[in-house]
């Protein structure tokens, strides 16, 4: 059983806005599965048709073989989402507002005390678990958003940008905190987010969109092979051949982009042969920031090639 | 209603509670009806004799049982078993609408409606949850007002006339069975607009165009039909109630999640 499969899913808005078009999402249980797009791409709309908020304009979507627009309550039962737009209770204490979603969820009163206050205690607001939400940060907000989504115990996680407005600290913290349920816990994370180097700590594999639509998706390896080079080397030398294509970094740095490591010794060589000094070589793979830039460039490319 | 929907209900009653624009408006409602204008009313036949008078001829032609009492008596028990009831269907109505109208806007300007629906409650049961909590609030403000009547009618005649007041059957049907169907058909459609507003101003709008005609409605005829006999009253009193079941049911359908996040 998947713990996400979307078929073909389409959302056009009433007016006439297609925020997402023929969806094909496989995510199994235990992933991190991180969601990556830029502004306005449909990682919002594609979480709210996980959940059953949204109707689907085509195609369908299950979550653990439940279909969240069919039977909504028993899709949020095993979900735990946050995103912008869900806010808590101004009136009520941080330790209030977590009771009252832990009861909300079907977890007794007792137990959900208990729950709420380890939680509080995990994201570092036990301090503050009995003011008035309304005295809180966003960061704190944010925080126990992330609380009240995990009080229940859900299957699977919806993290619509979890760590903005975060400090790096608390970033960290929550980053690592997602990394643990998936791994000790085996809970299943939807990862929508901007911050790529986060991303490629955390996630276990990944979708690209655009403009509502998926334009890759797999393991940080799989994208990498999408890329036509695989790898960046980085060379200091006094003197660089100008008919190699490469990426000015420094006085006598240079960054060129290479499939792989049999090409380098060509390249040294071909320096040498002009009487160029090396002083450094070095060789790393392509980061997940680098690969998202390449491949949403060339998609749009070939958008507009079309 | 199960746990979870009664985690709502306390949840709302408590906002309300808190909320210092709203629970003073809650507070005047029984104020004015329940001690204000009865004891208005009380004080005005005491001290108006000469007026009062005048009636006799008026009192003769109602159908109004034994003749025995005093005049000032008969007038006081026209007054509250024919005329002030109608207040008992103003309060429920008043005071449900103060909390039913930000049932779902007030959600909604908080942000905090996305998050109620991501809990594994149907729409309808959260429907159900809200209505209800509008509901309870208002029939304990709707007792609660009664009691405070009583108590003050009763000391106030004790002490004017000296002799107490005696309420008839108009009483029992009216808050047991009008009172309730009246203000769980108001609350029900007052829920629902509120659903479909985008501002707290626009559900306000619309709940005063719906309750106005009503209780215009109210006032005009209600206390024609008091006089007339109080098996018509328990006739309606049923209707309403059989309306008021048939709205509940009929919304299932009405809403989904996008069109309340709208
Ligand atoms: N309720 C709505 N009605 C009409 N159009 C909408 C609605 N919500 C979103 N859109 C549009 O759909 C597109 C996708 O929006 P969405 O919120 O899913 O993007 P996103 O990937 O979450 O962006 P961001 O990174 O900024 O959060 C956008 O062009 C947006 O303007
Ligand atoms: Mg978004």
């Amino acid at each position: 059983m998947k713990a996400i499969l979307a078929e073909n899913l389409s959302k056009t808005y009433p007016k006439g806005k297609k925020a997402v078009e023929g969806l094909h999402l496989s995510i199994e249980p235990g992933e991190v599965f991180g969601f990556l797009g830029p502004n306005g791409a449909g990682k919002t709309t594609t979480v709210k048709l996980l959940n059953g908020i949204l109707s689907p304009t085509t195609g369908s979507c299950r979550i653990f073989d439940i279909d969240p627009f069919q039977h909504p309550e028993s899709a949020h039962q095993i979900s735990g989402v946050v995103t912008e737009h869900a806010q808590m209770y101004d009136h009520l204490t941080g330790l209030q507002n977590l009771v009252f979603y832990g009861t909300v969820f079907g977890v007794n009163t007792k137990e959900s005390e208990l729950r709420a206050n380890q939680l509080l205690e995990t994201f570092g607001l036990a301090d503050s678990a009995n003011q008035r939400l309304a005295t809180y940060s966003t960061g704190m907000r944010q925080r126990l958003s992330l609380a009240r989504a995990m009080l229940h115990r859900p299957k699977i996680l919806f993290l619509d940008e979890p760590t903005s407005g975060l400090d790096p600290e608390s970033t960290q913290h929550v980053n690592s905190m997602i990394q643990r349920l998936a791994k000790n816990e085996g809970i299943t994370v939807f990862l929508c987010t901007h911050q790529l180097r986060y991303a490629q700590e955390i996630c276990s594999s990944y979708g690209l969109i655009d403009d509502g639509t998926v334009f890759a998706t797999g393991q940080l390896g799989t994208l990498r092979s999408l890329v036509s080079s695989g790898l960046t080397v980085r060379i200091e030398a006094d003197h660089f051949p100008s008919d190699i294509p490469h990426k000015k970094t420094g006085e006598r740095t240079v960054e060129i982009n290479v499939q792989d490591e049999s090409e380098i010794p060509s390249i040294v060589r071909h320096i040498v042969e002009q009487d160029g000094s090396v002083y450094h070589v070095s060789a790393r793979s392509l980061s997940l920031e680098e690969i998202y830039f390449s491949l949403l460039e060339s998609h749009k490319s070939k958008k507009e090639n079309l | 209603m199960n746990k979870m929907q009664v985690a709502i209900m306390k949840k709302d009653l408590r906002g309300l509670v808190f909320n210092k624009r709203l629970f003073p408006a809650l507070l005047i409602v029984p104020l004015i009806f329940a001690l204000v204008l009865p004891t208005i009313l009380i004080l005005t036949v005491h001290f108006a004799p000469e007026d009062i008078s005048e009636m006799q001829q008026l009192l003769d032609l109602l159908p109004l049982g034994e003749q025995s009492q005093d005049i000032q008596m008969r007038v006081i028990g026209l007054m509250f078993n024919y005329i002030i009831p109608v207040f008992f269907i103003i309060i429920p109505i008043m005071s449900a609408t103060i909390m039913a109208a930000s049932s779902f806007v007030g959600e909604k300007e908080k942000r905090t409606l996305e998050t109620l629906l991501y809990c594994p409650l149907s729409l309808h049961q959260i429907f159900q949850a809200k209505i209800f909590a509008s509901f309870l609030l208002s029939m304990f403000v709707t007792f609660l007002s009664f009691i405070l009547m009583m108590l003050a009618a009763e000391t106030e005649l004790l002490l004017i006339a000296g002799s107490p007041l005696l309420l008839n059957i108009n009483w029992l049907v009216t808050l047991l069975l009008l009172s309730p169907s009246v203000s769980l058909m108001a609350i029900i459609l007052i829920v629902r607009g509120s659903a479909k507003a985008q501002s707290a101003e626009e559900a306000q709008q619309r709940t005063i165009f719906l309750i106005l005609p009503v209780l215009l409605l109210v006032v005009g005829q209600f206390t024609g039909i008091l006089l007339v006999s109080a098996w018509l009253l328990l006739g309606i009193g049923i209707v309403f109630t059989l309306i008021a079941g048939l709205l509940m049911k009929s919304g299932r359908n009405k809403f989904n999640y996008e069109t309340l996040l709208k």
